[in-house]
Protein backbone atom coordinates (compact mmCIF):
# COMPACT_ATOMS: atom_id res chain seq x y z
CA UNK A 1 0.00 0.00 0.00
CA UNK A 2 1.20 3.35 -0.96
CA UNK A 3 0.20 6.08 1.20
CA UNK A 4 0.60 9.91 -0.53
CA UNK A 5 1.14 12.62 2.44
CA UNK A 6 0.37 16.61 2.55
CA UNK A 7 0.96 19.01 4.25
CA UNK A 8 -0.61 22.13 5.03
CA UNK A 9 1.50 25.32 4.56
CA UNK A 10 1.86 25.49 8.40
CA UNK A 11 0.80 29.30 8.94
CA UNK A 12 0.67 28.41 12.58
CA UNK A 13 0.50 25.19 13.26
CA UNK A 14 -0.80 23.84 16.62
CA UNK A 15 1.42 21.00 16.61
CA UNK A 16 4.33 19.79 15.22
CA UNK A 17 2.90 18.19 11.82
CA UNK A 18 6.72 16.68 11.04
CA UNK A 19 6.89 14.81 14.20
CA UNK A 20 2.77 13.24 13.92
CA UNK A 21 4.13 12.50 10.53
CA UNK A 22 7.00 10.78 11.88
CA UNK A 23 5.03 8.74 14.78
CA UNK A 24 2.45 7.83 12.00
CA UNK A 25 5.58 6.01 9.89
CA UNK A 26 6.68 4.59 12.72
CA UNK A 27 3.68 3.05 14.22
CA UNK A 28 3.16 1.87 10.44
CA UNK A 29 6.47 0.38 9.34
CA UNK A 30 4.64 -1.95 6.26
CA UNK A 31 3.33 0.98 4.21
CA UNK A 32 4.90 3.26 2.05
CA UNK A 33 4.55 6.86 2.75
CA UNK A 34 5.26 9.77 0.06
CA UNK A 35 5.24 13.38 -0.06
CA UNK A 36 2.39 13.60 -2.61
CA UNK A 37 3.44 14.56 -6.18
CA UNK A 38 1.14 15.14 -9.08
CA UNK A 39 0.92 12.72 -11.38
CA UNK A 40 1.77 9.99 -8.90
CA UNK A 41 -0.64 7.36 -7.67
CA UNK A 42 -0.96 6.50 -4.24
CA UNK A 43 -4.00 4.17 -2.56
CA UNK A 44 -4.54 6.41 -0.22
CA UNK A 45 -3.93 10.04 0.99
CA UNK A 46 -3.39 11.80 4.44
CA UNK A 47 -3.75 15.43 4.35
CA UNK A 48 -1.85 16.41 7.79
CA UNK A 49 -3.38 20.23 8.37
CA UNK A 50 -2.22 22.41 11.11
CA UNK A 51 -5.31 23.64 12.20
CA UNK A 52 -9.15 22.82 12.16
CA UNK A 53 -9.26 24.99 9.02
CA UNK A 54 -6.86 21.88 7.38
CA UNK A 55 -6.32 24.34 4.17
CA UNK A 56 -4.11 22.25 2.42
CA UNK A 57 -4.59 21.78 -1.68
CA UNK A 58 -5.23 18.27 -2.14
CA UNK A 59 -7.41 17.92 -5.65
CA UNK A 60 -4.12 17.62 -7.86
CA UNK A 61 -3.35 14.44 -5.98
CA UNK A 62 -4.62 10.77 -7.62
CA UNK A 63 -5.70 8.22 -5.08
CA UNK A 64 -7.88 5.44 -5.20
CA UNK A 65 -9.36 4.39 -1.36
CA UNK A 66 -9.99 8.22 -0.27
CA UNK A 67 -7.99 10.68 2.08
CA UNK A 68 -8.01 11.53 5.56
CA UNK A 69 -7.36 15.02 6.81
CA UNK A 70 -5.86 15.39 10.30
CA UNK A 71 -5.52 18.86 12.35
CA UNK A 72 -4.44 17.56 15.61
CA UNK A 73 -2.12 15.66 17.03
CA UNK A 74 -4.86 13.68 18.64
CA UNK A 75 -6.25 12.52 15.63
CA UNK A 76 -3.51 10.21 15.02
CA UNK A 77 -5.07 7.07 16.52
CA UNK A 78 -7.98 7.87 14.01
CA UNK A 79 -5.66 8.05 11.10
CA UNK A 80 -4.23 4.29 12.39
CA UNK A 81 -7.36 3.36 12.09
CA UNK A 82 -7.85 4.22 8.70
CA UNK A 83 -4.54 2.90 7.03
CA UNK A 84 -5.48 -0.72 8.77
CA UNK A 85 -8.97 -0.20 7.33
CA UNK A 86 -7.68 0.81 3.74
CA UNK A 87 -4.75 -1.59 3.68
CA UNK A 88 -7.50 -4.72 4.91
CA UNK A 89 -9.56 -3.76 1.70
CA UNK A 90 -6.78 -3.99 -0.29
CA UNK A 91 -5.45 -7.10 0.83
CA UNK A 92 -8.70 -8.41 0.51
CA UNK A 93 -9.05 -7.32 -3.31
CA UNK B 1 12.93 26.45 -12.06
CA UNK B 2 12.66 26.61 -7.84
CA UNK B 3 16.34 27.29 -6.69
CA UNK B 4 17.87 25.85 -3.57
CA UNK B 5 18.48 28.60 -1.12
CA UNK B 6 22.44 28.07 -1.84
CA UNK B 7 21.59 28.50 -5.20
CA UNK B 8 19.95 31.85 -4.63
CA UNK B 9 23.25 32.94 -2.40
CA UNK B 10 25.12 31.88 -5.40
CA UNK B 11 23.71 33.87 -7.77
CA UNK B 12 24.14 36.70 -5.91
CA UNK B 13 27.72 36.30 -5.95
CA UNK B 14 27.94 36.79 -9.68
CA UNK B 15 26.07 40.03 -10.28
CA UNK B 16 28.20 42.98 -9.95
CA UNK B 17 25.82 44.97 -7.74
CA UNK B 18 27.33 47.96 -6.56
CA UNK B 19 27.11 48.46 -2.68
CA UNK B 20 28.46 51.54 -0.64
CA UNK B 21 28.68 51.46 3.32
CA UNK B 22 30.15 53.83 5.24
CA UNK B 23 31.81 55.67 2.19
CA UNK B 24 33.62 52.79 1.21
CA UNK B 25 32.44 50.10 -1.47
CA UNK B 26 32.02 46.69 -0.52
CA UNK B 27 33.26 44.01 -3.02
CA UNK B 28 31.96 41.35 -0.88
CA UNK B 29 28.85 42.34 0.30
CA UNK B 30 27.28 38.87 0.13
CA UNK B 31 29.59 37.30 3.00
CA UNK B 32 29.17 40.99 4.96
CA UNK B 33 28.26 40.31 8.61
CA UNK B 34 25.79 43.41 8.63
CA UNK B 35 24.44 42.66 5.13
CA UNK B 36 24.48 38.48 6.08
CA UNK B 37 21.16 38.09 7.91
CA UNK B 38 19.15 40.03 5.62
CA UNK B 39 20.28 37.85 2.81
CA UNK B 40 19.64 34.74 5.32
CA UNK B 41 15.96 36.47 5.37
CA UNK B 42 15.39 35.80 1.80
CA UNK B 43 17.15 32.69 1.55
CA UNK B 44 14.44 31.09 3.80
CA UNK B 45 11.93 31.71 0.88
CA UNK B 46 13.64 29.82 -0.78
CA UNK B 47 14.28 26.91 1.73
CA UNK B 48 10.73 26.63 2.78
CA UNK B 49 9.54 26.07 -0.36
CA UNK B 50 11.68 23.47 -1.00
CA UNK B 51 10.58 21.82 2.17
CA UNK B 52 7.15 19.84 1.93
CA UNK B 53 6.28 21.12 5.29
CA UNK B 54 5.54 24.12 3.62
CA UNK B 55 5.15 24.01 -0.20
CA UNK B 56 1.73 24.17 0.14
CA UNK B 57 2.04 28.02 0.89
CA UNK B 58 5.49 28.93 -0.64
CA UNK B 59 4.47 27.13 -3.82
CA UNK B 60 2.11 27.46 -6.55
CA UNK B 61 1.02 27.36 -9.75
CA UNK B 62 2.06 30.06 -12.72
CA UNK B 63 -1.27 31.13 -14.70
CA UNK B 64 1.41 32.73 -16.74
CA UNK B 65 3.82 29.09 -18.09
CA UNK B 66 1.55 26.38 -15.71
CA UNK B 67 4.85 25.27 -13.73
CA UNK B 68 5.09 25.31 -9.60
CA UNK B 69 7.04 28.20 -9.04
CA UNK B 70 7.53 30.51 -5.90
CA UNK B 71 4.47 32.20 -4.05
CA UNK B 72 6.86 35.44 -4.44
CA UNK B 73 6.34 35.54 -8.04
CA UNK B 74 2.52 34.75 -8.60
CA UNK B 75 -0.26 36.77 -10.07
CA UNK B 76 -2.88 36.29 -7.76
CA UNK B 77 -5.69 34.32 -9.51
CA UNK B 78 -8.77 34.00 -6.83
CA UNK B 79 -9.22 35.24 -2.97
CA UNK B 80 -7.48 31.88 -1.68
CA UNK B 81 -4.68 33.31 -3.52
CA UNK B 82 -4.95 36.67 -1.84
CA UNK B 83 -5.36 34.62 1.65
CA UNK B 84 -2.64 31.84 0.84
CA UNK B 85 -0.17 35.35 0.71
CA UNK B 86 -0.72 36.31 3.71
CA UNK B 87 -0.54 32.92 5.49
CA UNK B 88 3.36 32.66 3.47
CA UNK B 89 4.00 35.53 4.97
CA UNK B 90 3.40 35.12 8.78
CA UNK B 91 5.07 31.83 8.16
CA UNK B 92 8.27 33.73 6.93
CA UNK B 93 7.72 36.13 9.51
CA UNK B 94 7.86 33.61 11.93
CA UNK B 95 10.87 31.62 10.96
CA UNK B 96 13.53 34.92 10.75
CA UNK B 97 11.45 37.52 13.30
CA UNK B 98 12.75 39.78 10.28
CA UNK B 99 11.75 41.32 7.48
CA UNK B 100 11.76 38.73 4.84
CA UNK B 101 11.86 41.91 2.03
CA UNK B 102 10.65 39.78 -1.02
CA UNK B 103 7.06 40.38 -0.81
CA UNK B 104 7.73 44.18 -2.27
CA UNK B 105 8.30 42.48 -5.57
CA UNK B 106 4.67 40.45 -5.14
CA UNK B 107 3.08 43.21 -4.65
CA UNK B 108 4.77 45.04 -7.92
CA UNK B 109 3.90 42.37 -10.25
CA UNK B 110 0.72 42.06 -9.18
CA UNK B 111 -0.03 46.22 -9.64
CA UNK B 112 2.24 46.20 -12.92
CA UNK B 113 0.08 43.62 -14.31
CA UNK B 114 -3.75 45.10 -14.01
CA UNK B 115 -2.43 48.25 -14.44
CA UNK B 116 -0.40 47.86 -17.79
CA UNK B 117 -3.66 45.90 -18.73
CA UNK B 118 -6.11 49.76 -18.85
CA UNK B 119 -3.23 51.64 -19.57
CA UNK B 120 -2.73 49.57 -23.23
CA UNK B 121 -6.69 49.55 -23.34
CA UNK B 122 -6.50 53.47 -23.50
CA UNK B 123 -3.15 53.74 -24.87
CA UNK B 124 -3.35 51.11 -27.30
CA UNK B 125 0.64 50.54 -26.05
CA UNK B 126 2.61 47.34 -25.04
CA UNK B 127 3.45 47.55 -21.98
CA UNK B 128 1.44 44.54 -20.41
CA UNK B 129 2.77 42.18 -23.17
CA UNK B 130 5.77 43.60 -22.45
CA UNK B 131 5.20 43.05 -18.26
CA UNK B 132 3.87 39.68 -19.16
CA UNK B 133 7.05 38.61 -20.76
CA UNK B 134 9.48 40.01 -17.93
CA UNK B 135 7.45 38.14 -15.63
CA UNK B 136 7.72 34.78 -17.09
CA UNK B 137 11.87 35.01 -17.14
CA UNK B 138 10.98 36.40 -13.07
CA UNK B 139 9.53 33.38 -12.77
CA UNK B 140 11.63 30.62 -14.76
CA UNK B 141 14.43 31.60 -13.10
CA UNK B 142 12.95 31.89 -9.30
CA UNK B 143 14.21 35.54 -9.35
CA UNK B 144 14.17 38.17 -6.17
CA UNK B 145 12.69 41.44 -7.12
CA UNK B 146 13.06 44.98 -5.52
CA UNK B 147 9.69 46.94 -6.37
CA UNK B 148 10.98 50.66 -5.66
CA UNK B 149 8.05 53.07 -5.38
CA UNK B 150 9.01 55.50 -2.98
CA UNK B 151 11.36 58.68 -4.41
CA UNK B 152 13.43 61.24 -2.28
CA UNK B 153 10.54 64.18 -2.73
CA UNK B 154 11.94 66.80 -1.39
CA UNK B 155 10.12 69.65 -0.77
CA UNK B 156 6.79 67.92 -0.40
CA UNK B 157 5.06 70.68 -0.65
CA UNK B 158 5.78 71.21 -4.33
CA UNK B 159 5.01 68.57 -7.71
CA UNK B 160 7.89 66.62 -9.24
CA UNK B 161 8.40 69.41 -11.80
CA UNK B 162 8.26 71.93 -9.46
CA UNK B 163 11.39 70.69 -7.56
CA UNK B 164 14.38 73.02 -7.36
CA UNK B 165 16.27 69.60 -8.19
CA UNK B 166 15.03 67.19 -10.91
CA UNK B 167 16.32 64.79 -9.53
CA UNK B 168 14.17 64.72 -6.22
CA UNK B 169 11.78 62.26 -8.18
CA UNK B 170 13.00 59.61 -10.61
CA UNK B 171 12.43 60.62 -14.25
CA UNK B 172 13.25 60.07 -17.94
CA UNK B 173 16.14 62.30 -18.64
CA UNK B 174 15.91 60.79 -22.00
CA UNK B 175 14.02 59.47 -24.94
CA UNK B 176 15.63 57.86 -27.56
CA UNK B 177 14.00 55.05 -30.32
CA UNK B 178 15.05 51.79 -28.29
CA UNK B 179 14.42 52.91 -24.91
CA UNK B 180 14.85 55.21 -22.36
CA UNK B 181 17.26 57.16 -19.87
CA UNK B 182 16.72 57.23 -16.27
CA UNK B 183 17.98 59.62 -13.73
CA UNK B 184 16.91 59.94 -10.01
CA UNK B 185 16.63 57.73 -6.70
CA UNK B 186 14.71 55.67 -4.19
CA UNK B 187 14.72 55.91 -0.93
CA UNK B 188 14.35 52.76 2.10
CA UNK B 189 14.61 50.45 -0.30
CA UNK B 190 13.81 47.17 1.54
CA UNK B 191 15.95 43.92 0.31
CA UNK B 192 17.70 46.03 -2.86
CA UNK B 193 20.70 44.87 -2.41
CA UNK B 194 19.38 41.11 -2.01
CA UNK B 195 17.28 41.38 -5.33
CA UNK B 196 18.28 40.13 -8.80
CA UNK B 197 16.17 42.71 -10.44
CA UNK B 198 14.23 46.07 -9.74
CA UNK B 199 10.80 47.38 -10.91
CA UNK B 200 10.11 50.59 -10.59
CA UNK B 201 6.99 52.52 -9.93
CA UNK B 202 6.14 56.50 -9.88
CA UNK B 203 5.70 57.57 -6.19
CA UNK B 204 2.52 58.89 -6.25
CA UNK B 205 -0.32 60.15 -8.67
CA UNK B 206 0.79 62.87 -11.39
CA UNK B 207 -0.54 65.93 -13.32
CA UNK B 208 0.22 66.15 -17.18
CA UNK B 209 3.19 68.51 -16.05
CA UNK B 210 5.01 65.67 -13.69
CA UNK B 211 4.85 63.62 -17.62
CA UNK B 212 8.29 62.78 -17.31
CA UNK B 213 7.96 61.33 -14.02
CA UNK B 214 5.01 58.76 -14.73
CA UNK B 215 7.37 55.48 -15.42
CA UNK B 216 7.43 52.41 -14.52
CA UNK B 217 10.07 49.88 -16.02
CA UNK B 218 12.63 47.00 -14.86
CA UNK B 219 15.98 46.61 -15.01
CA UNK B 220 18.73 44.07 -13.33
CA UNK B 221 19.93 45.35 -10.21
CA UNK B 222 23.31 45.24 -11.46
CA UNK B 223 22.42 48.09 -14.42
CA UNK B 224 25.42 50.30 -15.84
CA UNK B 225 24.79 53.52 -13.60
CA UNK B 226 22.81 52.08 -10.63
CA UNK B 227 24.29 51.58 -7.10
CA UNK B 228 23.07 51.06 -3.45
CA UNK B 229 24.46 53.21 -0.56
CA UNK B 230 23.26 51.05 2.80
CA UNK B 231 21.06 52.17 5.11
CA UNK B 232 22.09 52.52 8.75
CA UNK B 233 20.01 50.67 11.81
CA UNK B 234 20.45 50.91 15.46
CA UNK B 235 22.96 49.04 17.24
CA UNK B 236 23.99 47.71 13.63
CA UNK B 237 28.03 47.11 14.27
CA UNK B 238 27.24 45.23 17.07
CA UNK B 239 27.07 42.57 14.00
CA UNK B 240 31.24 43.47 13.48
CA UNK B 241 32.26 42.80 16.73
CA UNK B 242 34.40 39.40 17.18
CA UNK B 243 32.62 36.17 17.60
CA UNK B 244 29.68 38.36 18.03
CA UNK B 245 26.58 36.11 19.23
CA UNK B 246 24.26 36.69 22.07
CA UNK B 247 24.67 40.39 21.67
CA UNK B 248 23.04 40.34 18.40
CA UNK B 249 19.89 38.60 19.86
CA UNK B 250 18.99 37.74 15.77
CA UNK B 251 22.56 36.66 14.70
CA UNK B 252 21.14 34.70 11.77
CA UNK B 253 18.29 37.07 10.39
CA UNK B 254 17.57 40.61 10.18
CA UNK B 255 16.30 43.53 7.56
CA UNK B 256 17.72 45.82 4.57
CA UNK B 257 17.28 49.03 3.27
CA UNK B 258 19.35 50.94 1.04
CA UNK B 259 19.23 54.47 -0.87
CA UNK B 260 19.17 52.85 -4.59
CA UNK B 261 20.72 55.56 -7.29
CA UNK B 262 19.51 55.88 -10.76
CA UNK B 263 22.73 58.11 -12.45
CA UNK B 264 21.48 57.70 -15.76
CA UNK B 265 20.28 54.37 -16.51
CA UNK B 266 19.26 53.06 -19.77
CA UNK B 267 16.22 50.84 -19.80
CA UNK B 268 15.56 49.10 -23.18
CA UNK B 269 12.08 49.41 -24.92
CA UNK B 270 10.92 46.13 -23.87
CA UNK B 271 11.11 46.37 -19.94
CA UNK B 272 9.30 49.70 -19.99
CA UNK B 273 5.68 49.44 -18.14
CA UNK B 274 4.59 53.19 -17.99
CA UNK B 275 6.13 56.15 -20.16
CA UNK B 276 4.27 59.55 -19.80
CA UNK B 277 0.92 58.12 -19.45
CA UNK B 278 0.54 60.51 -15.83
CA UNK B 279 -3.44 59.65 -15.51
CA UNK B 280 -2.60 56.03 -14.53
CA UNK B 281 0.37 56.85 -12.14
CA UNK B 282 -2.25 57.15 -9.20
CA UNK B 283 -4.18 53.54 -9.75
CA UNK B 284 -0.59 51.83 -9.92
CA UNK B 285 0.50 53.48 -6.42
CA UNK B 286 -3.08 52.98 -4.91
CA UNK B 287 -2.90 49.16 -6.57
CA UNK B 288 0.80 48.32 -4.96
CA UNK B 289 -0.20 49.96 -1.68
CA UNK B 290 -2.79 48.33 -1.07
CA UNK B 291 -1.27 45.06 -1.99
CA UNK B 292 1.45 45.91 0.52
CA UNK B 293 -0.70 46.89 3.03
CA UNK B 294 -2.26 43.53 3.34
CA UNK B 295 1.54 42.06 3.07
CA UNK B 296 1.45 43.51 6.89
CA UNK B 297 -0.93 41.87 8.06
CA UNK B 298 0.85 38.39 7.37
CA UNK B 299 4.48 39.17 8.09
CA UNK B 300 4.05 41.22 11.30
CA UNK B 301 2.11 39.04 12.44
CA UNK B 302 4.53 36.08 12.19
CA UNK B 303 7.37 38.42 13.95
CA UNK B 304 4.59 39.25 16.55
CA UNK B 305 4.29 35.33 17.07
CA UNK B 306 7.93 35.40 17.89
CA UNK B 307 8.00 38.30 20.42
CA UNK B 308 5.18 37.04 22.49
CA UNK B 309 7.02 33.34 22.83
CA UNK B 310 10.02 35.02 23.26
CA UNK B 311 8.27 37.78 25.83
CA UNK B 312 6.73 34.47 27.40
CA UNK B 313 9.94 32.82 27.96
CA UNK B 314 11.14 35.63 29.15
CA UNK B 315 8.53 35.37 31.99
CA UNK B 316 9.66 31.62 32.41
CA UNK B 317 13.15 32.52 33.02
CA UNK B 318 12.17 35.56 35.54
CA UNK B 319 10.30 33.10 37.10
CA UNK B 320 7.60 35.21 37.13
CA UNK B 321 5.18 33.15 34.51
CA UNK B 322 2.69 32.08 37.10
CA UNK B 323 1.93 36.26 38.16
CA UNK B 324 -1.74 36.81 36.78
CA UNK B 325 -0.57 40.59 35.14
CA UNK B 326 1.81 38.25 33.22
CA UNK B 327 -0.97 36.22 31.78
CA UNK B 328 -2.86 39.08 31.25
CA UNK B 329 -0.20 40.81 29.07
CA UNK B 330 0.56 37.73 27.46
CA UNK B 331 -3.22 37.90 25.97
CA UNK B 332 -3.29 41.64 25.23
CA UNK B 333 -0.52 40.79 23.11
CA UNK B 334 -2.21 37.73 21.33
CA UNK B 335 -5.15 39.54 20.82
CA UNK B 336 -3.30 42.47 19.34
CA UNK B 337 -1.53 40.10 16.96
CA UNK B 338 -4.40 38.17 15.75
CA UNK B 339 -6.67 41.19 15.35
CA UNK B 340 -3.99 42.26 12.51
CA UNK B 341 -4.10 38.85 11.10
CA UNK B 342 -7.76 39.23 10.92
CA UNK B 343 -7.31 42.30 8.75
CA UNK B 344 -4.66 40.87 6.47
CA UNK B 345 -6.95 37.63 5.78
CA UNK B 346 -10.19 39.97 5.55
CA UNK B 347 -9.22 42.29 2.71
CA UNK B 348 -7.99 39.03 1.00
CA UNK B 349 -11.44 37.23 1.20
CA UNK B 350 -13.10 40.45 0.65
CA UNK B 351 -11.28 40.07 -2.70
CA UNK B 352 -11.79 41.11 -6.42
CA UNK B 353 -10.82 40.37 -9.75
CA UNK B 354 -9.39 43.16 -11.83
CA UNK B 355 -10.16 44.05 -15.64
CA UNK B 356 -6.71 42.21 -16.45
CA UNK B 357 -7.93 38.97 -14.19
CA UNK B 358 -5.82 38.90 -11.94
CA UNK B 359 -6.91 39.45 -7.70
CA UNK B 360 -6.81 42.51 -5.83
CA UNK B 361 -7.53 43.50 -2.63
CA UNK B 362 -10.32 44.98 -0.63
CA UNK B 363 -9.00 48.59 -0.27
CA UNK B 364 -10.57 50.01 2.85
CA UNK B 365 -10.13 46.67 4.79
CA UNK B 366 -6.81 46.32 3.44
CA UNK B 367 -5.98 50.47 4.87
CA UNK B 368 -7.39 49.60 8.12
CA UNK B 369 -5.36 46.69 8.12
CA UNK B 370 -2.20 48.39 7.52
CA UNK B 371 -3.24 51.62 10.13
CA UNK B 372 -3.63 48.94 12.77
CA UNK B 373 -0.23 47.77 11.93
CA UNK B 374 0.97 51.61 12.65
CA UNK B 375 0.03 51.20 16.20
CA UNK B 376 -0.67 47.32 17.50
CA UNK B 377 3.08 46.32 17.03
CA UNK B 378 4.18 49.37 19.58
CA UNK B 379 2.15 48.01 22.10
CA UNK B 380 2.71 44.43 21.75
CA UNK B 381 6.97 45.19 22.45
CA UNK B 382 5.71 47.85 25.32
CA UNK B 383 4.09 44.68 26.97
CA UNK B 384 6.93 42.70 25.46
CA UNK B 385 9.87 45.23 27.36
CA UNK B 386 7.01 45.25 30.69
CA UNK B 387 7.27 42.04 30.62
CA UNK B 388 10.88 41.17 30.15
CA UNK B 389 12.13 43.82 32.68
CA UNK B 390 15.00 46.40 32.55
CA UNK B 391 17.85 43.83 32.37
CA UNK B 392 17.35 43.80 28.56
CA UNK B 393 18.76 46.78 28.21
CA UNK B 394 21.55 47.07 31.14
CA UNK B 395 23.21 43.39 31.43
CA UNK B 396 26.81 43.27 30.98
CA UNK B 397 27.97 41.84 27.48
CA UNK B 398 28.29 38.50 26.37
CA UNK B 399 31.78 39.65 26.34
CA UNK B 400 31.88 39.40 30.42
CA UNK B 401 29.63 36.70 31.04
CA UNK B 402 32.32 34.91 29.28
CA UNK B 403 35.48 37.06 30.74
CA UNK B 404 37.75 35.01 32.59
CA UNK B 405 39.25 37.78 34.53
CA UNK B 406 39.82 37.04 37.97
CA UNK B 407 38.46 40.22 39.91
CA UNK B 408 37.19 38.43 43.15
CA UNK B 409 38.88 37.94 46.40
CA UNK B 410 38.13 34.23 46.23
CA UNK B 411 39.48 34.04 42.28
CA UNK B 412 36.33 34.31 40.96
CA UNK B 413 36.35 36.05 37.16
CA UNK B 414 34.13 38.77 36.03
CA UNK B 415 31.82 35.58 34.80
CA UNK B 416 31.57 33.96 37.39
CA UNK B 417 30.10 37.08 38.82
CA UNK B 418 27.95 37.64 36.14
CA UNK B 419 26.43 34.06 35.65
CA UNK B 420 26.25 34.25 39.44
CA UNK B 421 24.09 37.76 40.00
CA UNK B 422 21.81 37.12 36.47
CA UNK B 423 20.65 33.69 37.44
CA UNK B 424 16.97 33.50 38.01
CA UNK B 425 14.65 30.45 37.57
CA UNK B 426 16.13 27.25 37.69
CA UNK B 427 14.60 26.14 34.37
CA UNK B 428 17.12 27.92 32.17
CA UNK B 429 20.36 28.77 32.70
CA UNK B 430 21.68 32.16 33.05
CA UNK B 431 22.93 32.42 28.92
CA UNK B 432 19.43 31.26 28.14
CA UNK B 433 18.28 34.08 29.75
CA UNK B 434 20.31 36.66 28.41
CA UNK B 435 19.96 34.68 24.85
CA UNK B 436 16.27 35.53 25.11
CA UNK B 437 16.24 39.51 26.45
CA UNK B 438 19.02 40.11 24.13
CA UNK B 439 16.34 38.96 20.99
CA UNK B 440 13.90 41.48 23.02
CA UNK B 441 16.23 44.25 23.10
CA UNK B 442 16.82 43.85 19.36
CA UNK B 443 13.73 43.78 18.48
CA UNK B 444 12.11 46.35 20.88
CA UNK B 445 14.82 48.79 19.84
CA UNK B 446 17.75 47.05 18.49
CA UNK B 447 18.47 46.52 14.56
CA UNK B 448 15.52 44.61 14.18
CA UNK B 449 13.02 47.29 15.52
CA UNK B 450 13.64 49.21 12.07
CA UNK B 451 11.22 46.40 10.18
CA UNK B 452 9.14 45.71 13.48
CA UNK B 453 8.34 49.29 14.61
CA UNK B 454 9.42 51.85 12.05
CA UNK B 455 8.86 50.08 8.96
CA UNK B 456 4.95 49.41 10.76
CA UNK B 457 4.93 53.04 10.42
CA UNK B 458 5.87 54.33 7.68
CA UNK B 459 6.14 51.10 5.22
CA UNK B 460 3.74 51.25 2.83
CA UNK B 461 2.70 54.37 3.66
CA UNK B 462 2.32 56.51 6.60
CA UNK B 463 -0.43 56.34 8.86
CA UNK B 464 -2.04 59.42 7.17
CA UNK B 465 -1.51 57.98 3.49
CA UNK B 466 -4.17 55.20 5.25
CA UNK B 467 -6.35 57.95 6.43
CA UNK B 468 -6.86 59.53 3.21
CA UNK B 469 -7.85 56.31 1.91
CA UNK B 470 -10.05 55.30 4.87
CA UNK B 471 -12.03 58.47 4.15
CA UNK B 472 -12.40 57.93 0.09
CA UNK B 473 -13.57 54.35 1.03
CA UNK B 474 -15.40 54.87 3.95
CA UNK B 475 -19.03 55.28 2.54
CA UNK B 476 -20.23 57.66 4.64
CA UNK B 477 -23.04 58.64 2.94
CA UNK B 478 -24.77 55.18 2.80
CA UNK B 479 -24.02 55.43 6.20
CA UNK B 480 -26.06 58.76 6.45
CA UNK B 481 -28.60 57.23 5.15
CA UNK B 482 -28.98 54.22 7.57
CA UNK B 483 -28.88 56.83 10.20
CA UNK B 484 -31.94 58.58 8.60
CA UNK B 485 -33.96 55.87 7.81
CA UNK B 486 -33.83 54.25 11.49
CA UNK B 487 -34.24 57.92 12.94
CA UNK B 488 -37.38 58.50 10.71
CA UNK B 489 -35.42 61.04 8.70
CA UNK B 490 -36.62 61.44 5.06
Amino acid sequence: MICGVKFCGGCNPRYDRGKAFEDIKKERPDIEFAIAREGEKYDFLIVIGGCTSCCASHCQYTYEQGLIKMWDREHIDKVLDKLDEVATKIDGK
Amino acid sequence: MLMTGEQYIESLRKLNTRVYMFGEKIDNWVDHPMIRPSINCVKMTYDLAQDPQYADLMTVKSNLTGETINRFGHLHQSTEDLRNKVKMQRLCGQKTASCFQRCVGMDAFNAVFSTTYEVDKKYGTKYHENFVNYLKYVQENDLVVDGAMTDPKGDRGAAPHAQEDPDLFLHIKERREDGIIVRGAKCHQTGSINSHEHIIMPTQAMGEDDKDYAVSFACPSDAEGLFMVYGRQSCDTRKLEKDADVDLGNKQFGGQEALVVFDDVFIPNDKIFLCGEYDFAGMLVERFAGYHRQSYGGCKVGVGDVIIGAAALAADYNGAQKASHIKDKLIEMTHLNETLYCCGIACSAEGYPTEAGNYQIDLLLANVCKQNVTRFPYEIVRLAEDIAGGLMVTMPSEADFKSDLKVGKNGETIGDFCNKFFKASPVATTEERMRILRFLENICLGSSAVGYRTESMHGAGSPQAQRIMISRQGNIAAKKELAKAIAGIK
